[in-house]
């Protein structure tokens, strides 16, 4: 019921961005959004259409895949959407009925943002779909590790993520098995109104919560068991190193990202 | 008044690649027997179980429950799941009320019975697992595995449903825990002429309980008949990582001694009877007892299931330990 849930969850492949360091990953992807908001014209959207497309031609997830991981978000993408749509005041007037008040600029505004928040998501969904949540936490330990000397505990961060992420499919396959349980006991959860159906997830919530800290103490106890004890002196079994398709990787989205910069000045 | 399956194929994708949990399975299950389904770890009974309450939609296939198919318009599930029980595996683990009590009325309330007719049930359904009357208050957090997974199974009991299915009731409950539930389940089965499956890893409980056993293989039904017959193809059931009970390894290694015993045993009871009846006309021979001891060892040794004891020799019959 539950199972099609793809987004943030890890695509095995063997194609050239599942290679790449998860440092050069990581950079890509917070670059790339930044990149999408430097866009303002066609041409910028288009470049950065572009980048993402050959982006994800070659890391080889089908689109039908990342397109399934698109729903979750789609409720958010229909607000944004229509808030653009209905608020924009400047330009000609197109349609205006009541309070309602839709102008070219709006349409303009409300279709980029559309286009730019679809390629955010599916940009960074790339990551944690070629990324393992392991490389992940390495590549945000090692990227972040200047921030220690302020004393900020970057590796119990980079830990307490890379967990979060490992349990999304462990809690999704939960809830799907306590939702079944409940519904050969005969739980109701498509019929009624939003007090009763928000009654009947009572049900599916409690053991949920109650599995995820059972869950979250086993794993404390056997983390402790084999004597973690936090990042101070702990070394890797497989440290990054940068190879020679990790700088091509940063040469390429250099040379994008420098583009970006061109078209934004240029229109 | 019965189960039918036909044809029925599940696939699901797993990171891109699509996995057959269930091939092209056809099977009828009459009202009133007590069904066995054994198979290895991802062999496809878990998901089996679930489509004969339409919890899972088989990719290609019909599922009819009494002649009627259940997915044909108009056709109500949550009926259905009221006449077909589903105990999952871990059932403990859907617990969530602030009372045992409580916790058990949940499915007769959605059936839509009164309070009065849903307590009646409940307290039927607690007394029917053997669940102790002064813990009914208790939260269901506070009580010991044992007990957390009897007011579990009553929680599906008291629905009254037609049919029960059950996930691996007994996985990691002690011995006694184990016979309990299971003599229980059998005394249901003839009281209220109900259909029990039970799916297990337990050959020795298929043996003492089933009356009709139906082993899967990678989502097929290798193999489909009385536990006599099944367990007489021994050989086989190892190849697709099973065994036949302990006692008729042993039985078998009797017979290759040369003792004149049948081979066709499966319950510790049997087994015992029958070597009763071999050695009747020889009690004093010290020499063909030390071979009978040696042939033990053989097959425990040759079976490599010696950390599997065969827990009937405990309970029933002390003085036959040294069989063991």
């Amino acid at each position: 019921m539950l199972k099609k849930i793809t987004l943030g969850q890890y695509y095995t492949a063997n194609s050239p961005i599942h290679r790449l360091d998860p440092r050069v990953k990581l950079f890509v992807t917070v670059f790339y959004v930044v990149s999408l908001f430097l866009a303002d014209s066609w041409q910028g959207y288009l470049l950065g259409f572009l980048f993402l497309f050959f982006y994800v031609a070659a890391s080889t997830v089908p689109i039908k895949y990342i397109m399934r991981g698109l729903k979750p978000v789609i409720f958010l993408l229909f607000f944004s959407v229509m808030f653009n749509l209905f608020l924009a005041k400047d330009g000609t007037v197109l349609i205006h009925f009541w309070i309602i008040r839709v102008t070219t600029e709006g349409v303009k505004t409300a279709f980029f943002m559309g286009i730019r928040l679809v390629m955010l998501i599916i940009g960074s969904s790339i990551m944690t779909y070629t990324t393992t949540p392991n490389q992940l936490t390495d590549a945000l330990e090692k990227s972040l590790g200047f921030l220690n000397r302020i004393h900020l505990p970057i590796h119990e961060l980079a830990m307490m993520m890379s967990i979060a992420l490992r349990f999304i499919p462990i809690l999704v396959e939960e809830t799907d098995k306590i939702m079944k349980a409940q519904l050969a006991r005969g739980a109701n959860f498509e019929e009624g109104n939003i007090l009763q159906r928000a009654k009947a997830m009572v049900p599916i919530l409690v053991p949920l919560f109650i599995s995820a800290f059972r869950r979250a103490s086993d794993l404390a106890m056997a983390m402790e068991a084999r004597c973690y004890h936090g990042g101070d002196g702990r070394t890797k079994m497989k440290p990054l190193r940068y190879e020679r398709r990790d700088f091509i990787m940063y040469l390429i989205f250099a040379l994008y990202f420098a583009g970006m910069i061109i078209l934004r000045i240029m229109f | 008044m019965s189960i039918r399956l036909e044809h029925i194929s599940l696939d699901y994708q797993d990171g891109g690649i699509v996995r057959h949990a269930i091939r092209d399975v056809s099977l009828e299950i009459e009202d009133n027997t007590f069904v066995g389904l054994i198979g290895h770890t991802g062999s496809g009974k878990s998901s089996l179980i679930q489509h004969m309450n339409g919890l899972i939609r088989p990719t290609a296939g019909k599922v009819f429950y009494n002649g009627e198919d259940i997915y044909q318009e108009g056709y109500s599930l949550r009926q259905l799941r009221n006449k077909v029980g589903l105990v999952f595996q871990y059932p403990e683990h859907q617990l969530f009320e602030e009372s045992v009590f409580k916790d058990v009325c949940y499915g007769p309330k959605n059936q839509g019975l009164t309070d009065q007719e849903c307590q009646e049930r409940a307290r039927e359904a607690l007394r029917l697992v053997g669940f102790p009357e002064e813990a009914y208050k208790k939260s269901p957090f506070e009580l010991s595995g044992g007990q957390k997974r009897r007011a579990a199974i009553a929680g599906v009991l008291a629905m009254n449903p037609e049919v029960l299915i059950l996930d691996e009731p007994t996985a990691g409950l002690d011995p006694m825990g184990r016979d309990e539930i299971l003599d229980q389940l059998k005394k249901l089965k003839e009281q209220r002429n109900i259909t029990i499956i039970l799916v297990s890893h337990s050959m020795e409980d298929m043996a003492l309980y089933a009356e009709r056993l139906i082993v899967m293989d990678h989502g097929r039904i290798a193999y489909d008949g009385t536990p006599k017959e099944i367990f007489s193809h021994y050989q086989e059931l190892e190849k697709i990582g099973l065994a036949a009970p302990q006692v008729t390894y042993l039985m078998h290694a009797l017979k290759e001694k040369g003792f004149d015993v049948s081979t066709d045993i499966m319950t510790v009871a049997q087994a015992k009877a029958e070597i009763l009846r071999v050695f009747g006309k020889e009690p004093s021979d010290q020499s063909a007892s030390d071979q009978y001891a040696q042939a033990c060892k053989d097959s425990a040794s040759g079976t490599g299931k010696q950390n599997m004891p065969d827990r009937k020799c405990v309970s029933e019959d002390s003085g036959e330990g040294s069989l063991c």
